[in-house]
């Protein structure tokens, strides 16, 4: 699958690093079944729980913005996540698309 | 991911380069893949791999190993004749597209600066305009003035050239009569047959910004069917 320079989420992302001095970038590095959002769909995310972009078109973005926030708070560099429909967790975020989808979470500070 | 390396993706999207993101999932380490430039040593065991995926604009996780390649590629070159109402509309549509645009337009008062702010205008002939545009069988021309006399030197070159779109405006009537003039131009029913005309997909619009929509649609499709 080729990725595409079209989106502006690197962009956007500078933008809001010299805003809010660090941010999460979370990117889609493996999906398995239906899942709306390629790979390397970007999402960024800042302390507050303001976001940008998709990586799945709703399904787990919230879980994703909480664990974003997390990272942040704890000044972590990165964190993978795995989102499939047999995790309870996953299914309680409701994955309604029935894929699967491996995501990751990056720091990225001024 | 530090704040350098995310300027310089910016920059090489910039500068329409073809590029790549390694990044090891496991220590966070990331770094921007160039043909041109030496691989990272900590990365060198996964050259051919590496390689396969760029030269394959493919995104994913290498097989057996953390590293996450992430490949961009350059926008696609598309050439517009004619500055007129439907290009504006075209520009706004294809702005959130990986298209890079160049307006071709002899007549001044269409071709202007303020009428089309920020793209390449060149207010010359097509044949004087292509002197200056790199071009190749990954370049697309949408030809939209309808005037033989511009549109078809520009129809011409795309067809030479073998881009691998070329639409242009007209209805069936214009469109026939065009075929008419190529072929007298000694171009064969095969090679004219590439031509769109009457360009874009059938949406029933007709107006500008649905005729700009039904011909985005039409250059989007065909670009993801190559």
């Amino acid at each position: 699958m080729s990725n595409r320079v079209d989106e502006k989420i690197f962009e956007e992302a500078f933008d809001w690093i010299n805003i809010n001095n660090k941010i999460a970038l979370v990117t889609v590095i493996k999906t398995w079944g239906s899942s709306p959002r390629q790979v390397g769909s970007k999402m960024i995310v800042n302390e507050k729980g303001d976001f940008s972009g998709s990586i799945s078109g709703g399904c787990v973005e919230s879980a994703v913005v909480g664990e974003c926030i997390d990272l942040l708070k704890k000044d972590k560099p990165s964190k993978k996540l795995d989102f499939k429909v047999s995790n309870q967790t996953a299914w309680d975020i409701g994955l309604a698309c029935g894929g699967e989808i491996s995501v990751y979470l990056e720091q990225i500070k001024k | 991911m530090n704040i350098e390396i995310l300027k310089s993706i910016i920059d090489n999207k910039k500068k329409n380069s073809d590029f790549a993101i390694i990044t090891n999932l496991m220590t966070g380490d990331i770094s921007i893949f160039k043909k041109e430039l030496p691989l990272n040593k900590n990365l060198e065991n996964y050259s051919s791999e590496i390689n396969d995926f760029f030269n394959n604009k493919k995104t994913g996780i290498i097989e057996n190993s953390e590293l996450f390649i992430e490949t961009f590629r350059r926008p696609t070159k598309v050439i517009v004749v004619g500055a007129v109402h439907i290009t504006q509309y075209l520009i706004d549509y294809i702005k959130n597209l990986n298209f890079e645009i160049n307006i071709i337009d002899p007549r001044g008062y269409f071709a202007s600066k303020k009428r089309f702010p920020e793209v390449n205008v060149i207010n010359k002939w097509p044949d004087e305009a292509f002197k200056e545009i790199d071009t190749n069988e990954s370049t697309a021309l949408i030809a939209l003035t309808h005037d033989p006399k511009i549109d078809d030197p520009a129809l011409q070159y795309a067809l030479k050239k073998k881009f691998f779109y070329i639409g242009a405006l007209g209805s069936k009537r214009t469109h026939e009569n065009r075929c008419e003039r190529l072929k007298k131009a000694g171009f064969s029913d095969e090679q004219i047959n590439l031509i769109h005309g009457p360009i874009g997909i059938k949406i029933g619009g007709k107006s500008a910004p649905e005729i700009a929509l039904s011909i985005v649609s039409q250059l989007v499709l065909i670009s993801n069917n190559r």
